[in-house]
């Protein structure tokens, strides 16, 4: 599972389309199994688009029977899976009922189930996210994770990166059109030159501990100080030296969260 | 999927669910009611006889009005009123005649079977079945039965001079002669061509933006390329526009059928294939173009400008065709007969008319084809690449150039 980062305007919307050959790129290609991918390639690719949009006079079922047949299903086939998905997503209830008689929540799931339907080998999915309710984001999840689980290759994008950090192995960060950091999240983590350190300092300590040897940047919430400090930085020497500001009560030095690593990237 | 596998399941779900819409199933209602309704209406007002005053001076005129009432109430129904009812009022002299006829006892005077007099205002109503028409007919008919009975064999043959054509009829360049019911039909076919791109073409027009309204067109465009979304869409549409034309169509011949206020021609069949073929292929090319339009617009109110020119160029088809029925052989039909926006309206009425050769016809078969081909693929092209500029107009160059396939 694949999490593909950005600020708004990066490209991400953009580099999404180009894989369904609704935009052509102005250089480079597509590659799936290691060449362009054919028309019958991506029809076992699954999309969910950033502008959502489904027929809504026309039943949930209808629609992704519908969506099913012009992926290659037989009508049985079709009509099987688009009943599974909607049981699946706890909308079996409402498979007669037209989209349009749907909460906005219940259509994002439907359109879910529209880049599910034919059991896709790839699935795109462009902030499939945004907007749910926490039990809708636990089911996404589920949903992600056992798709994954099951050797499909999944992608999306989010800027819920506590989400993203939870679910993916691999994330790309794109700014600029361009991809500037890419790569397992572990190994990103681990060879970041930044360490992210977390401390209670008894008083404000901020200016202080802006001014020591190491740091990028310092954070206050009005009990913890956030510091983002270089990797090689000698942590015990820096310790002694926060000291100086009052007694510490708390301290964690973990390698950067994912959002530290975008910040960096983006910055 | 298959190319045209795509197509036809875009076609379907559109027949499915806009077949079953409330606005389609009332415009066909609507549709079906008022033309059934221009044949219907008239004839409640028809109904009922008409009676008439024949005033009669001297001898044999009673004759005349009988002979003159059969010929009315020819056409009538057995059981039904009578078309036409004579009353015959007896005078005395010529003059007592007049007197009466010019204070509108009569509407009209005999006067010894040889004359008819009539007031200033005509007599009894205009057209074929007027009062002096019916009477000169009856007095024509007692003339030719006078003369079967005197001269025998000779006068049943004036009768049958008189019933069919005299000459026989061939043309220069030695193929059958024209047939008019064929030119007829031909014309039938060109104006309910007229009527079929100038209704549902819009339908077409509208409907290729309903998936840039609703925004389902970017996980289409996932499974489909545009060219067979908007070719499905432009047979499903096309399919129930057609559908309601002919049950309308039906309706009314049947309505006509049953009042008899028409009588339809015969259409020879090997004819009407040629005139059916022409239609659907006239309609599909129009609908290509309606579709290229609809590709070019993402609302609804943008719809009526980019319908203009199709509609224009509808109408100068048939300026063309109309010239080509004048002139079968001229220049303006020659060209008409190979550009293809005017070959579906040209090439039916020359046909009609004998006026083109075989290799003409299939030449323009092909061109025709390919032209349907050709625009749905540039259509598709136009969709793509003006799908991701939601809102407003978009430019056929710009279209074009960021098209992606």
């Amino acid at each position: 599972m694949l999490g593909f980062l950005g600020p708004n305007g990066a490209g991400k919307t953009t580099t999404m389309r180009t894989v369904f050959g609704l935009l052509t790129p102005d250089s480079g290609d597509v590659l799936w199994d290691g060449r362009v991918p054919t028309a019958e390639d991506r029809s076992n690719f699954g999309y969910m688009p950033e502008e959502r949009g489904l027929y809504p006079k026309m039943k949930a079922h209808d629609q992704l029977t519908y969506l099913g047949r012009l992926h290659g299903m037989t009508s049985n086939e079709a009509g099987e899976s688009a009943d599974r998905w909607l049981a699946i997503l706890g909308l079996a209830d409402r498979r007669m009922d037209p989209i349009e008689a749907l909460s906005h929540g219940n259509q994002q799931r439907v359109q879910l189930a529209a880049s599910l339907v034919h059991d896709p080998e790839l699935l795109v999915l462009d902030e499939p996210f945004a907007g749910l309710d926490p039990i809708a984001v636990i089911t996404m999840s589920d949903v992600l994770r056992e798709q994954a689980a099951s050797g499909k290759a999944v992608v999306f994008s989010s800027h819920q990166l506590d989400l993203v950090e939870d679910l993916c192995e691999d994330v790309a960060i794109v700014n600029d059109g361009a991809i500037v950091v890419e790569g397992r999240v572990k190994h990103l983590k681990d060879a970041a030159p930044i360490r992210h350190l977390e401390l209670e300092i008894d008083g404000n300590a901020d200016e202080l501990l802006a001014q020591l040897e190491g740091v990028r940047s310092t954070e206050f919430d009005g009990t913890r100080h956030t510091v983002i400090i270089d990797a090689d930085t000698e942590i015990r020497g820096f310790l002694g030296r926060a000291q100086d500001a009052g007694r510490v009560r708390h301290f964690t030095y973990t390698t950067p969260s994912l959002t530290d690593l975008f910040k960096e990237a983006v910055a | 999927m298959s190319g045209m596998g795509a197509v036809w399941q875009v076609a379907k779900r559109e027949m499915k669910e806009r077949g079953r819409s409330k606005a389609y199933l009332l415009t066909s209602l609507f549709t079906i009611l008022i033309v059934v309704g221009i044949v219907v209406i008239p004839t409640f007002f028809e109904g009922g006889t008409s009676e008439y005053e024949v005033g009669s001076v001297g001898e044999g005129n009673a004759e005349i009005v009988d002979a003159a009432i059969q010929i009315g109430n020819a056409g009538d129904i057995e059981g039904e009123d009578p078309s036409v009812a004579m009353e015959v009022i007896e005078y005395d002299s010529r003059q007592e005649g007049e007197i009466a006829l010019a204070e509108d006892e009569v509407d009209i005077l005999l006067v010894d079977a040889t004359e008819i007099v009539t007031d200033a205002a005509g007599a009894g109503g205009l057209g074929g079945n007027s009062l002096s028409n019916l009477l000169q007919r009856g007095a024509a008919t007692l003339e030719l039965e006078r003369l079967v009975a005197e001269e025998g064999n000779a006068a049943a043959e004036v009768v049958e001079l008189m019933t069919t054509d005299t000459l026989e009829v061939t043309s220069l360049d030695g193929e059958d002669p024209v047939d008019e019911s064929q030119v007829f039909v031909a014309y039938a076919g060109l104006m309910l061509l007229y009527v079929a791109i100038l209704l549902y073409g819009t339908w077409i027009l509208t409907g290729v933006t309903e998936e840039k309204t609703n925004r389902v067109v970017e996980v289409l465009l996932s499974a489909l390329r545009p060219w067979q979304l908007l070719g499905g869409k432009i047979v499903g549409i096309g399919m129930l526009g057609l559908t309601q034309l002919a049950i309308t169509l039906l309706m009314a011949a049947l309505a006509i059928n049953f009042t008899g206020v028409l009588d339809l021609p015969e259409i020879p069949i090997a004819n009407l294939a040629g005139i059916i073929l022409w239609f659907v292929l006239g309609f599909l090319l129009y609908a290509v173009l309606f579709a290229a339009a609809g590709s070019l617009v993402s609302r609804m109110e943008d719809a009526q400008t980019a319908a203009m020119p199709m509609t224009m160029l509808a109408v100068a088809g048939m300026f063309v065709s109309i010239a080509a029925l004048e002139n079968p052989e001229g220049i303006v039909a020659r060209i008409g007969t190979f550009f293809p926006l005017t070959a579906p309206m040209v090439v039916p009425v020359r046909t009609a008319l004998n006026g083109i050769a075989a290799w003409e016809y299939i030449l323009a078969v092909v061109i025709t084809v390919a032209s349907i081909g050709l625009m749905l693929w540039v259509a598709g092209r136009v969709y793509a690449g003006g799908l991701l500029q939601f809102g407003g107009k978009v430019k056929v160059k710009d279209a074009w150039q960021s098209a992606s396939r």
